[in-house]
């Protein structure tokens, strides 16, 4: 392809208000219009989850404040309804409706065509209603607040028989399975989209072994998706069915009226639940990944192994899901068919530690926003990941299941780590997003303070878990055995609400410096990577000429490129000055 | 680490009743002290790096690919974990699965058997009688409260009338689900005389934490005593046209 014909792919951008910023086709503003959805819904869900810890920490008091305005029926106190409402839509909103979306819909779309040299995705009209069904989907979720019998309650999980008529006969519950539809079909179209725009769009010379990880975590994340949402889909349409039509899929029948089994949702449910832990943590992998080289300044250490266990674990996370149905009941040969499968989880997830690990050894590290917040990454998933190992483990699960125990768990692994994965992708990317720096030494203070609360409240949990605290109960204290714990419970509501408070630190931060931060240059973290080749924010078309790739994502610190050129990194569009010693 | 440390300052676990639960509480201990070994030895290589390779004036090593004393280390650490953590966890679990927890004592006459249904939000018990078999005048049925023998193996067959509980004894580390149109079975064995709390783990609606029963565990000799009064008494009060009362199954053979 000569210069000339690269030149006139280029479209211009569309003129008009509604084309440029609403509907909009461009990869970047659609990724943007995922972030700031993300961004609001996080802050949503977050609240809730104030509420949930006021509740566990104060049964039945009255919520300070806001209490009278949220819950007027009891004079602000969170009734047992409002308290199932509360950790329903705290978990449905952060999985679906926030951290998919900063993630995967936000820095997928912003990121992925500039790290591989592309245009745009493949398709960006389905791209448009990608998240155009997102939207949809959070207006209907949105809406089952307001209905007559209340908001959702039937838990994030929302099995049968409770999630349907005999267990939650409001529409609200209908809602929530329509919503979740809609965000599956979302997924899948972005999911789509991705993986071809990989395999299609990447820039000469970009082989898949020179694509940042975070493209990997990205891509590997998208074919989960693609592979495993639709199961999730099925089991809500039958839901839907079950709740609308009058079937009875998941509701048990009787000598006289046949009937389906509940359980069957179960294994739908987790068919697809399992996979989706790691549909949002491999995003934040690869972001680590890849930070944890460009502020090491050195080449993130065997590359090659990591990619190799990313897909490791992508393929042993389609075969493990029985875990999280240990206690149904299920046949002996399978629980320990299960255990076993899961527990071969480890080794890839240990490879993945070393590669981190190796990555800053012997590095020149920098400790900036994005870096601690990917280090963060490390530890807190860490934490999360080995305690992961108790509940793979049956007769260890058979104690720990439905407890507090659990929730540590899920919150250090899927959402903690990729919590902070997506705050140093916003500190990491915002220059390029939005063409200014964020102040650093607020993001510092909101690391630090997000860091020490994070592992002090979910750390906690695993404790009360360990004690045999059950989750989701709106009084702990209605049990002898859980009420010396209650202080313990106090402890990670306050730690929890000094984290709540910290994030008005990122929300100050990310208005000031998108308003009056300093203008960012082309490179202001000095890597190598194709996004940074381009100015800040990139043009409509991204690249001028499209780039020709001739090194890997992460050259730093090769001593000939610093002779030649007189820094430590080499853009990927840049021709090596001699073959990289050793 | 700080885990370890607090489960060793703080002994969290509640007081176990059971002949087996300490099968459950050593697989728990010894997950404990690995993993917190493992995590520290990852926090402490991750702070020495941070302390040792800090800064700008710093030249990073260069080195690309990987050596085979990288690749070493990088197997060393995952056969670490895999046969010093996940192979004997593994092993004792299953060991502790097939030999108690899932080996159900269905040829053992003197098993205690008891039938569980779960409501929303309570549950109901219901006991043979004298004539040892299930849905007879002869039943006995209680409401959030079971009792039991002291060490003899109490069998449970549960199921749930209307959503999915799940029948959780803290003190025995055992639980399992209480799904609508099937049974599910539980055994336990209960080590010393006492009371102990039957908590529901499964959400189950808005008053789930409610759903708070009791276990008495009684010597063979009270425990006839009350069985042989409760006998008479639901004998007193049967009634065959209330239906509804009757929600006990013949006792399910072993599948």
């Amino acid at each position: 392809m000569d210069a000339r014909a690269v030149s006139e792919a280029i479209h211009p951008p569309p003129a008009g208000f509604w084309r440029r910023s609403v509907f909009s086709t461009d990869h970047k503003v659609i990724g943007r219009q995922f972030l700031w959805l993300g961004l609001v819904f996080l802050a949503v869900a977050g609240t809730l989850a104030m509420l949930i810890r006021w509740q566990l920490a104060h049964p039945g008091a009255p919520v300070p404040v806001v209490g009278s305005l949220l819950f007027p029926a009891t004079g602000g106190v969170v009734s047992p309804a409002a308290y199932t409402a509360l950790f329903t839509m705290h978990g449905t909103i952060m999985i679906f409706f926030a951290l998919t979306p900063i993630l995967i819909g936000g820095f997928g779309n912003f990121c992925l065509p500039l790290l591989i040299g592309a245009r745009d995705m493949a398709f960006p009209v389905l791209n448009m209603l990608s998240f155009w069904t997102m939207f949809a989907a959070t207006a209907i979720l949105t809406a089952s607040f307001f209905t007559p019998l209340g908001p959702p309650a039937a838990g994030w999980t929302s099995y049968p028989t409770l999630s349907t008529a005999v267990g939650a006969p409001g529409v609200a519950q209908t809602l929530w399975v329509l919503a979740i539809y809609l965000n599956g079909a979302s997924s899948v179209m972005g999911a789509v989209n991705y993986i071809t725009t990989v395999i299609r769009f990447r820039a000469p010379g970009m082989t898949f072994f020179r694509m940042p990880l975070t493209v990997w975590g990205l891509w590997l994340a998208s074919i989960l998706n693609a592979l495993f949402v639709p199961v999730l889909a099925a089991g809500a349409v039958l839901l839907f069915f079950d709740r609308v039509f009058g079937t009875r899929f998941f509701i048990a029948g009787s000598a006289i009226k046949p009937g389906g089994d509940p359980v069957l949702y179960q294994h739908l449910f987790w068919i697809f639940g399992h996979p989706e832990v790691y549909i949002l943590i491999l995003p934040a992998w690869g972001i680590a990944g890849d930070l944890l080289s460009f502020f090491s300044r050195k080449p993130a250490y065997g590359y090659k192994v990591t990619v190799g266990a990313l897909i490791a674990i992508v393929v042993l996370s389609g075969v493990v899901y029985g875990h999280h149905m240990f206690v149904t009941g299920m046949s002996p040969l399978l629980g320990e068919g299960f255990m076993v499968l899961t527990m071969l989880i480890s080794v890839p997830s240990v490879i993945l530690g070393v590669g981190w690990l190796g990555t800053v050894w012997r590095g020149s590290i920098r400790l900036t926003t994005p870096m601690l917040f990917a280090l963060g990454l490390v530890t807190v998933f860490g934490l999360g990941g080995f305690t992961g190992l108790f509940l793979a483990d049956v007769l260890a699960d058979v104690y720990l299941h439905d407890t507090f125990f659990v929730v540590g768990h899920f919150h250090l692994t899927m959402s903690a780590a990729v919590l902070l994965g997506a705050f140093a992708a916003i500190y990491f990317w915002f220059p390029k997003m939005f063409g200014r720096m964020m102040n650093e030494p607020l993001g510092k203070l909101h690391f630090a303070l997000t860091l020490v609360t994070v592992i002090v409240t979910f750390g906690l949990q695993l404790v009360i878990g360990y004690a045999g605290m059950q989750r989701r109960l709106a009084d702990p204290s209605a049990y002898a055995f859980l009420r010396p714990l209650m202080p313990l419970n106090r402890v990670v509501s306050q730690a929890a609400f000094v984290m709540g408070a910290a994030q008005i630190l990122f929300v100050v931060n990310f208005f000031y410096s998108l308003f009056r931060g300093p203008k960012a240059p082309a490179n202001p973290w000095q890597v190598g990577t194709l996004d940074w080749t381009v100015p800040s924010p990139p043009p409509h078309h991204n690249f001028d000429q499209v780039p020709r790739v001739f090194v890997g994502p992460h050259e730093l610190g090769n001593p000939a490129v610093k002779a030649a050129h007189g820094v430590d990194f080499q853009p990927q569009n840049q021709e090596s000055p001699q073959e990289p010693p050793g | 680490m700080p885990f370890a440390v607090a489960l060793a300052l703080f002994p969290v676990l509640p007081r176990d009743a059971s002949t087996h639960g300490h099968r459950v509480d050593g697989v728990l201990g010894y997950l404990t002290v690995t993993t917190s070994v493992a995590f520290g030895v990852m926090l402490l290589i991750l702070l020495a790096a941070l302390l040792l390779h800090r800064g700008r004036n710093r030249t990073a090593h260069y080195t690309h690919g990987v050596r085979p004393r990288d690749r070493a280390a990088a197997l060393a650490a995952g056969a670490l974990v895999l046969f010093g953590i996940d192979a004997v966890a593994v092993v004792r679990s299953a060991s502790g699965l097939r030999s108690d927890f899932w080996h159900y004592p269905d040829g053992n006459p003197d098993a205690y058997r008891v039938e569980v249904t779960a409501q929303q939000w309570a549950w109901n018990f219901r006991y043979p009688g004298a004539d040892g078999v299930f849905n007879t005048p002869d039943d006995v049925v209680t409401l959030n409260e079971l009792r039991v023998p002291v060490g003899r193996p109490v069998y449970l067959q549960l199921t749930s009338k209307d959503v999915v509980h799940s029948f959780y004894l803290p003190n025995f580390r055992t639980k399992i689900d209480a799904v609508p149109g099937s049974v599910t079975r539980l055994w336990f064995e209960a080590r010393e005389p006492g009371t102990f709390e039957i908590a529901c783990a499964q959400h189950c609606g808005a008053w789930h934490y409610k759903m708070r029963g009791e276990l008495t565990a009684l010597n063979e000799a009270d425990l006839t005593r009350w069985l042989g009064r409760a006998a008479a008494d639901a004998a007193l009060r049967y009634d065959a046209a209330d239906r509804p009362a009757h929600d006990g199954w013949p006792w399910m053979p072993a599948p």
